[in-house]
């Protein structure tokens, strides 16, 4: 229930704003059902004047005149007509309001991600939050433009028919009207096994699909330790369970229309007999008779549809919920501190982490007690094992998460004080992966300055040294990138990052060294490049090689969570330290 | 569609049972308005017998239909589920007899499909083939037939009504399909936005480019919303004219049957029923639309299916064909002028190779990225064959090894390590069944993975989850070394297996290499000059081909190549300790 309120709650939201257009497309819709139920009474009366007309010319052949029969025609074309321009107007209303809405929707959630923390997306997985859009989205929309008119629609006919059929004849109401608790009944408890039974289905199909994945991904080591046989014996009980659950679910979920259909027959046998028999034992006259059945013959075919239509509109509704669930379970969270026109200067003295702690999780420290400065135009190289929390530093310093306590300062402004996008706008950040986006790679060097010239953007590829790269693609700088793109090695990958950055010209340089197989010609230009960049530049860098850390101007070494040692290369090889170690150890091997 | 029928034949049964079965409920829907119009009959003439006997008729046709239409669907389900399930079988079976060779012509990723999304094409196909399709044609026949039968002289309006409703519909299929297309690109347009921006967040914030994000996000989403009103408008315009089209039938046929009822008055009966066969042609006409499309992409998906199983697998069997009599091996390795390029490739990854190992001697296979290291000891373990040239062992051809044979006597440890969803001692075994626990324990030491191993309480029957998601990328080296020693083999093909081991550890590895599997010939495939210094030969491998060969001491005398390389790594030696 709670889901059901959550879910109205949702769509009225995002229909609001068209509501004149919802409007019409009701009133249309009324409009047209009205029409579409009242047609049927004319063509009664269209066949009982024809029936009244043939009993005078047996009778009274000069008083016999075909004009009631025209009349009622008459009314029967009108109504015909009006029933499909109100529903079809209604729909081409509804269309559009739906369109309106969907876009919100999708709009509304992807704005809501741009400003939630990075804490949200590093807790999910991309394709899960995807599945938000390609998914969910997709359910809402299908549930409003079907389901939810289709309610209304339906609905209106639903009643409009049972009021014609009151009018018009109690008793052939009833007896319209006698198997549809049945109906709905039945129609519940199927959907209630194919719910179930469907869930058996994905459940089954999933591990199968996993299985499949899994093993064909590693055929490779399926060949070479000859696990081909096993492979397939292991496969056949998972393939057998997809079998039995796949077609319980099938049958379910496909006996609804087929039951549907035949219990519409069912009805309208029920119908015929019954209307026949009204017709011929209660003294009504033929012409009344035939009147009566051929118009409940009519709206008992228009009586099933709504109730065959429960189903796929209940299976509609829940995917919807579940939907709406989900999207608002995003649309309610924290998100980041707004701008509130706070800005930051640029760099004129040090940059300085004073007591720093960090924990992602509250019982997980990361960071204990950090202190240390950066001043204006030094390069600081971060080194220590994986997960001593070099990361974390620079995360925390482009405000990406909030500091557990401390402060980091920028000239002694606290930087909690500042706007995010202030801040972020004296930083440049060179991460270790680099994403690459689909545009060209002009337009990906150009990222964070849209507005920068062709020469610019040249200008930051020659200072990154990827610029001879560049143009030996076939279209140079027009060559379009992709996110899996191949064109692009590791390395080379990073120097398109350090291009990206430049061309911002940040006051704060973070870079991340890339650490994976970067062979010796990449390895030069990195490091010209990063020289490049930090020259009269204040940077931090995450340093993996030697040729960084010797250049640094200050080197701190993290371990755990704390800094252990700090100083220059010969300061600390001096000390005799874990520092001095880790080089000898390095140097050893060679 | 022959293939379709051979997978089909084994449930003839229930396919015959489920066609009876529809024809039984199209039968029903067919003389339903025939027995209405006896009981509008009987109304006029004042029969109340002929009343009670039809309307009896009447109520078991209807059961009849609702019998029916439940054994058909029950059946329809379990053949088409049976047929589905057949070919999953038959494709599995297949591609596990696939070599490399035939795996990468497809992709992984691909076969994957064809065996999933493709055969649940195939099974929605069928149980359309099972349901609709064999009741449309019936149906529409049936209805067509008796509608004139019904009112002879209004032959011309039926035939009027569908030809305009059979116009309409093509004309729809035309235009729907353009808009289905540009719909299905949109989307992907939508979502590679998303991705990129989800992938890219870090990238999106600290270059403040949330607006932009957005705005280019509105663009597709414009467009996306923008297709699919078109396609909304279209339905809503299409549904109504098939409607109006019916109505227009009806209201010709009241007219003129009120001009020449005085001489047929039989005729005011077959009003009803007429109208009912319009509404059911109308609602075939309807439904043969939607299903046509989903025929189209089930004819597809059988095709990419048969593709699968008409494949020739290019590594044969071991019991199809005849093998060298050799039951063990030395490990002599022989490398005589190999070239190879991959399937899909238009270049050739390794070009005329040529080296020779004795039993136990240490290769080690330097070069820069790219330079083809991995694909040459993807070739040693015989998971390609090379186009020219041959690699011999013991003097025999790899081809002509026994496969059992060869793969328990050659392992390999790939660069990028492949585990399984299992236990670690599952994983381990997996060369060697029969290893016991102690062998185990002995390969995980040798690998460095025993620490960590020990670490989890469940110890060796710790489970690994699926792409080894816990495990580090360390970790999963070890563990993917330590199989490859538990099957102590008489060739080790190691690629890169130390890259994420710290220098200790590293240490450690050469040692228990060195020292455990001296009888082992060992095919070092490393990065770093520095882990193969000690071997009896080094070859270095740059584009494909061998440009140095020899000791490490002849060739930092000899080679200007290697020299530089040496000298290089000594300078910017880097990696794991920092």
């Amino acid at each position: 229930m709670q889901r059901f309120k959550e879910t109205i709650g949702y769509f009225y939201h995002y229909l609001k704003p068209a509501w004149r257009g919802l409007l019409l497309a009701l009133l249309l819709l009324g409009l047209g059902t009205y029409a579409q139920v009242t047609a049927p009474l004319y063509l009664g009366n269209a066949v009982a004047a024809l029936s009244d007309y043939l009993k005078t010319v047996l009778t009274a052949p000069a008083q016999a005149s075909l004009h009631d029969f025209y009349r009622a025609l008459g009314f029967l074309i009108f109504f015909y007509l009006l029933s499909e321009s109100g529903q079809t107007l209604s729909g081409l209303a509804a269309a559009t309001v739906t369109a309106k809405a969907t876009s919100g929707m999708r709009k509304g959630l992807f704005a809501k991600l741009q400003r939630l923390p990075l804490k949200f997306f590093d807790r999910r997985q991309d394709g899960q939050i995807l599945s938000l859009f390609t998914s969910d989205m997709d359910n809402l929309q299908s549930a409003m433009s079907q389901a939810v008119f289709s309610i209304f629609s339906q609905g209106m006919v639903f009643i409009g028919i049972i009021v014609m059929m009151l009018r018009k004849s109690f008793t052939m109401a009833l007896v319209t009207m006698a198997l549809s608790p049945v109906a709905i009944l039945l129609s519940l408890f199927i959907i209630k096994r194919a719910r179930l039974a469907i869930q058996q289905q994905q459940a089954a199909t999933g591990d199968l699909n996993g299985y499949i994945n899994e093993q064909l991904a590693g055929q490779a080591v399926l060949i070479a330790e000859g696990r081909q046989q096993e492979s397939v014996t292991d496969f056949t009980p998972y393939n057998e369970q997809v079998r039995s659950a796949s077609q319980r679910g099938q049958f379910y979920s496909g006996l609804l229309g087929p039951l549907m259909q035949g219990l519409s027959l069912l009805n309208l046998a029920i119908v015929i007999f019954f209307g026949s028999w009204l017709a011929l034992h209660t003294g009504m006259g033929q012409a009344a008779g035939l009147s009566l059945v051929v118009v409940f013959v009519s709206y008992s075919q228009q009586y099933f549809q709504p109730i065959s239509q429960l189903a796929s509109i209940y299976n509609s509704l829940q995917l919807a919920m579940t939907g709406v669930h989900r999207v608002n379970e995003v649309a309610t969270q924290p998100e980041e501190r707004a701008d509130q026109g706070r800005s930051l200067p640029p760099l004129s003295k040090a940059i300085r982490f004073d007591h720093v702690d960090f924990a992602y999780q509250p019982d997980q420290p990361i960071l204990k007690d950090i202190n240390f400065q950066v001043a204006k135009g030094e390069t600081l190289a971060l080194v220590g094992p994986t997960g001593s929390g070099k990361t974390t530093i620079i995360n925390l310093l482009s405000q990406f998460y909030d500091l557990s306590a401390g402060r980091i300062l920028f000239d002694g402004i606290d930087l909690s004080q500042v706007d995010l996008s202030a801040i972020r706008s004296r930083i440049g950040l060179v991460l270790q992966d680099t994403v690459l986006f689909s545009k060209s790679v002009a337009d990906n060097i150009r990222y964070g300055r849209p507005a920068a010239s062709q020469a610019a953007v040249i200008a930051a590829a020659k200072q990154a040294q990827i610029h001879d790269f560049i143009m030996t693609l076939p279209e140079q700088y027009d060559t379009m990138l992709s996110a899996d793109s191949g064109l692009f090695s590791a390395g080379q990958k990073q120097l398109l990052s350090i291009a990206r950055t430049i061309i911002t010209d940040p006051d704060v340089l973070i870079l991340d060294e890339a650490t994976a197989n970067v062979d010796t010609v990449t390895e030069a230009q990195l490091n010209q490049a990063t020289q490049a960049v930090t020259k009269d530049r204040t940077a931090i860098i995450i340093a993996h090689r030697l040729k960084t850390i010797l250049d640094a101007d200050q080197i701190i070494v993290l371990k755990n969570g704390a800094i252990l040692e700090s100083g220059t290369h010969a300061q600390l090889l001096a000390q005799k330290g874990f520092y001095a170690d880790l080089y000898h150890d390095q140097m050893d091997l060679t | 569609m022959k293939r379709l029928f051979t997978f089909a034949k084994p449930y003839w049964l229930g396919i015959t049972i489920t066609i009876t079965a529809i024809l039984l409920v199209t039968a029903s829907t067919l003389i339903q308005p025939q027995l209405l119009e006896k009981m509008m009959t009987a109304i006029i003439h004042n029969d109340s017998a002929a009343l009670l006997s039809n309307g009896i008729g009447l109520l078991l046709l209807a059961l009849v239909g609702i019998l029916a239409g439940v054994a058909n669907t029950a059946f329809a389900a379990k053949v088409s589920q049976g047929i589905a399930a057949d070919f999953r079988q038959a494709e599995y079976e297949k591609i596990q007899r696939f070599s490399m060779e035939n795996v990468q012509t497809f992709t992984s990723a691909n076969l994957v499909v064809r065996l999933t999304n493709d055969v649940n094409q195939v099974q929605q196909l069928t149980m359309q083939l099972l349901q609709t399709v064999i009741r449309v044609p019936v149906l529409f026949i049936g209805a067509v037939t008796l509608a004139i039968y019904t009112l002879p002289q209004l032959w011309w309006v039926v035939v009027l009504m569908v030809l305009g409703m059979v116009l309409l519909s093509k004309w729809i299929v035309q235009t729907m399909g353009k808009l289905f297309g540009k719909v299905q690109r949109y989307i992907e347009e939508s979502n590679t936005a998303v991705k990129e921006d989800l992938a890219g967040v870090r990238l999106v914030r600290s270059f403040n480019q949330e607006e932009q994000e957005e705005a280019t996000f509105a663009k597709s989403t414009d467009q996306l919303v923008q297709v699919n009103k078109t396609i909304s408008y279209c339905f809503n315009i299409i549904f109504p004219a098939f409607m109006l089209l019916s109505y227009a039938a009806i209201v010709a046929a009241l007219l003129i049957i009120s001009q020449t009822i005085t001489h047929h008055p039989s005729e005011l009966a077959k009003i009803s029923p007429f109208i009912t066969y319009l509404n059911q042609i109308l609602n075939v006409l309807l439904i043969a639309g939607m299903v046509s499309t989903f025929a189209a992409r089930g004819f597809v998906s059988l095709q990419r299916i048969g593709a699968v199983l008409d494949t020739k697998e290019t590594m044969p069997t071991e019991a199809e064909q005849d093998w060298a009599d050799l039951d063990q091996l030395t490990g002599a390795l022989s490398v005589r002028q190999v070239s190879f390029t991959y399937p899909q490739g238009e270049q050739p990854v390794l070009q005329n190779l040529s080296f020779d190992l004795s039993a136990g001697e240490t290769l080690g296979v330097v070069g820069t990225t790219g330079s083809g290291k991995s694909t040459l000891a993807a070739l040693l373990d015989r998971l390609y064959d090379p186009q020219d040239g041959a690699i011999l062992v013991d003097g025999v051809p790899l081809t002509k090894v026994r496969p059992s044979l060869l793969r328990r006597e050659i392992a390999l440890a790939m660069q990028k390590p492949v585990l399984f969803s299992g236990t670690i001692a599952a994983n381990l075994k997996m060369g060697n069944q029969n290893a016991s626990q102690a062998d185990l324990v002995q390969a995980a030491q040798q690998a460095q993975a025993a620490e960590f191993i020990d670490r989890y309480p469940a110890g060796y029957e710790q489970t690994i989850s699926e792409r080894s998601s816990n495990l580090s990328g360390g970790q999963r080296q070890r563990l993917s070394l330590a199989r490859a020693l538990v099957k102590q083999p008489k060739i080790l093909i190691l690629d890169d297996v130390t890259s994420a081991l710290d220098a200790r550890s590293e240490k450690l590895v050469q040692q228990a290499l060195a020292e455990d599997f001296q009888q082992t010939t060992k095919i070092i495939i490393a990065e770093k000059l520095s882990s193969v210094v000690h071997a009896d030969q080094l070859i270095v491998l740059d584009q494909g081909q061998i440009v140095a060969k020899g000791t490490h001491q002849t060739l930092l005398a000899q080679s200007p190549l290697y020299q530089k390389l040496y000298q290089s790594q000594q300078e910017e030696d880097q990696h794991a300790a920092f």
